[in-house]
């Protein structure tokens, strides 16, 4: 299978798609009183129907001046750098995600240390050195924020 | 004259001075650090300010941006690659002039320039922002209205050359500032029932979001093994600028200086473009324009004094007509708002003391650079040896520690990575990030305006075209978002076979 896309046109479908949906939960959305020519919903209103005519124009520019490119689904895409690169990209960001569940669970110390050894994990290293002192700077970072900030981390 | 005396009162204290070389040396090693720019070091540094007198928290990252916008010139000079965008020009000279083993002296003249380049646009901005700041006090609501949109315009100049691109970003930008509590009629907008949505989206935490986390996760694909270069610090030899080099220096820097200040002080342009634009003026009108490219002093000289005099340059739109010059100063203007103070013409008439300190900080932080600059020199090779892999674990554990200390709030840690992975997409579909930055900034400042012009006129629109001041600025900028947007159109076309 193959498909011929560019960004234009992934971009501009998107976020035409989100404006006209947030458009329209407007009035669910904002519920205003006032009866004067511009209340609460302008400022919103006039956003979102930029954002909508501004991405479907996108879209357009996308679809018929633009250069596309060829994407076919096969062992060649695969072996990529592009390709590669994208994966890496998700488990960097589920390492994200992971780690943020766990600030709200187990609190700031122990999920730096989590996210300290994913981190250098994904990027192969094997130096202890660089634990250390990435652990070191977390409880210093932490020991600022409490000490010289008064702000109590989870 | 009272103001200014009041300001170097408040300026003259040990705190300020010791703060000022800490923020300088901050800034050369972010800007030092390929990967780490003068931006992400700012926005990493605001939640430390929270607690600060508004002038100190404001001149430590005044500190940062200005060393950062030099320490982006030792990567270029060492390692053929810029620490910023502003730097790009400097490679041009500077690396060829390592090659040819004269390191040593291409970091002294960038430094030398850079000082000189910095200073005299730090001075113009105390001479320049005053005068016209007495002007825009006259401003009403309709005026206020067409400056913001004249900001929102510098899109035009800042949109990687597809201007809609450049408008959804102002869009979404308008839009995120509008969630939350609406200030003039009480009514919640786009909370869709979470509580914790009622306040809006902070700032700061919008900043890091889009700046921070999507920088770090462009370097997802960064590789330790391939991706990294090391400078050896024996390369870094002592072979010093000569008395002739410095004289054949002077017409460089002063045209650099020159251009700095007017490319700064237009919005949409920046560091980067004044560089440039300066370096092509002085290669064109060198005796000698074959040695530029291959090594040339003037070259290194030229591009630095400019990016340097652009950072004095971009805050004068900024400080008196509240619109930033360029991304780095809408990140500025954010850490303004954070200490209470609103870039505009109101903050001279409210708080010039404060303002006045800071102008006058300005200066002293170009003086120091050359003092920290010169300190420095020696340890630039180790600077560039600090692994991305070691910074990425780093600056995400400061983001995270600096969004909950916004409001100790766990969604604001939630938001900043939101923020960020959406960012990192939109990054990676060619979309600039300032354009949704200025959105957010200044969307508040277009609604509230908007809103208090037309009860002033009774609903009618126009009021904004009848007022000059306020039809000019609108003319100016809708005029540049269309030559924008033609040439976007006429360089995105397909030729016809």
């Amino acid at each position: 299978m193959k498909i011929k896309y560019n960004s234009e046109i992934l971009a501009g479908f998107i976020f035409s798609l989100v404006a006209a949906v947030l458009f329209l939960l407007i009035p669910s959305e904002i519920q205003t009183l006032e009866t004067t020519a511009t209340n609460a919903q302008t400022i919103p209103r006039i956003a979102l129907a930029g954002l909508f005519i501004f991405s479907f124009l996108l879209l357009l520019q996308g679809l018929f001046l633009l250069p596309k490119k060829e994407l076919v689904f096969g062992e060649e895409l695969y072996a990529s750098r592009d390709f590669k690169d994208s994966v890496r990209s998700l488990v960097y960001i589920a390492i994200i995600v992971v780690y943020v569940f766990l600030f709200k669970m187990l609190g700031f110390i122990a999920s730096n240390i989590y996210l300290v050894f994913a981190i250098l994990l994904y990027y192969g290293t094997k130096k202890k050195s660089y634990y250390a002192i990435a652990l070191f700077v977390s409880a210093i970072v932490y020991l600022i924020f409490t000490l010289v900030l008064n702000i109590s981390m989870p | 004259m009272e103001l200014l005396v009041s300001g170097l009162d408040l300026l003259l204290n040990w705190q300020i001075l010791l703060a000022i070389p800490l923020g300088l040396t901050l800034g050369i090693i972010v800007g030092a650090i390929p990967g780490l720019t003068s931006d992400l070091g700012i926005i990493l540094c605001i939640p430390l300010t929270y607690t600060m007198e508004p002038t100190l928290a404001i001149l430590i990252l005044l500190a940062i941006y200005v060393g950062g916008t030099y320490g982006g010139s030792i990567t270029a000079i060492l390692i053929n690659t810029p620490g910023t965008s502003a730097n790009a020009a400097t490679l041009f000279d500077g690396y060829p002039m390592t090659q040819k083993g004269e390191a040593f002296k291409a970091l002294s003249m960038a430094l030398y320039a850079s000082t000189i380049g910095g200073l005299i646009s730090a001075f113009v901005l105390l001479f320049a922002a005053p005068p016209i700041a007495k002007v825009t006090l006259l401003f009403g609501p309709a005026e206020y209205l067409a400056l913001a949109v004249f900001g929102l315009s510098v899109i035009a100049g800042v949109s990687n050359d597809n201007i809609f691109k450049g408008l959804i970003g102002a869009c979404i930008g308008i839009f995120v500032s509008t969630i939350g509590l609406d200030n003039i009629s009480g009514m919640v907008r786009f909370t869709f029932d979470n509580i914790h949505l009622r306040r809006g989206i902070d700032l700061i935490i919008a900043l890091i979001g889009l700046f921070a986390i999507s920088e770090i996760l462009m370097k997802s694909k960064y590789n330790p093994r391939l991706d990294r270069k090391i400078v050896d610090p024996s390369s870094i030899t002592r072979c010093t600028v000569t008395k002739e080099e410095y004289r054949r220096c002077r017409k460089p820097i002063s045209l650099g200086t020159i251009i700095g200040v007017i490319i700064g002080a237009t919005p949409g342009t920046g560091g980067g473009l004044a560089a440039f634009i300066a370096y092509n003026q002085i290669k064109q009108s060198s005796k000698h324009p074959e040695t530029f490219g291959k090594g040339e002093i003037e070259g290194v000289a030229v591009s630095e004094s400019a990016n340097n005099a652009a950072c004095g340059g971009t805050m004068i739109p900024m400080l008196t007509l509240g619109v930033p010059g360029d991304g780095a100063t809408a990140i500025l203007m954010g850490a303004f708002m954070v200490h209470g103070l609103v870039p505009g013409p109101m903050l001279f008439k409210e708080q010039g003391n404060i303002l006045y300190a800071i102008m006058l900080g300005l200066i002293i932080i170009n003086i120091s650079l050359w003092f920290v600059g010169k300190f420095f020199t020696r340890f630039y090779a180790h600077i560039t040896r600090i692994p991305f892999e070691l910074l990425s674990c780093i600056v995400l554990i400061f983001c995270t520690a600096g969004a909950y200390s916004t409001n100790n709030s766990l969604y604001d840690v939630y938001y900043i990575y939101i923020f960020g992975i959406i960012a990192y997409y939109l990054r990676r579909m060619n979309f600039q990030l300032v354009p949704i930055l200025l959105g957010i900034v200044l969307g508040p400042l277009a609604e509230t305006n908007f809103r208090r012009a037309l009860i002033l006129s009774d609903g009618s629109l126009s009021i904004f075209v009848t007022r000059p001041i306020s039809l000019g600025f609108l003319l100016i900028a809708f005029s540049s978002i269309v030559i924008f947007t033609a040439k976007s159109f006429a360089s995105k076309k397909v030729p016809k076979e």
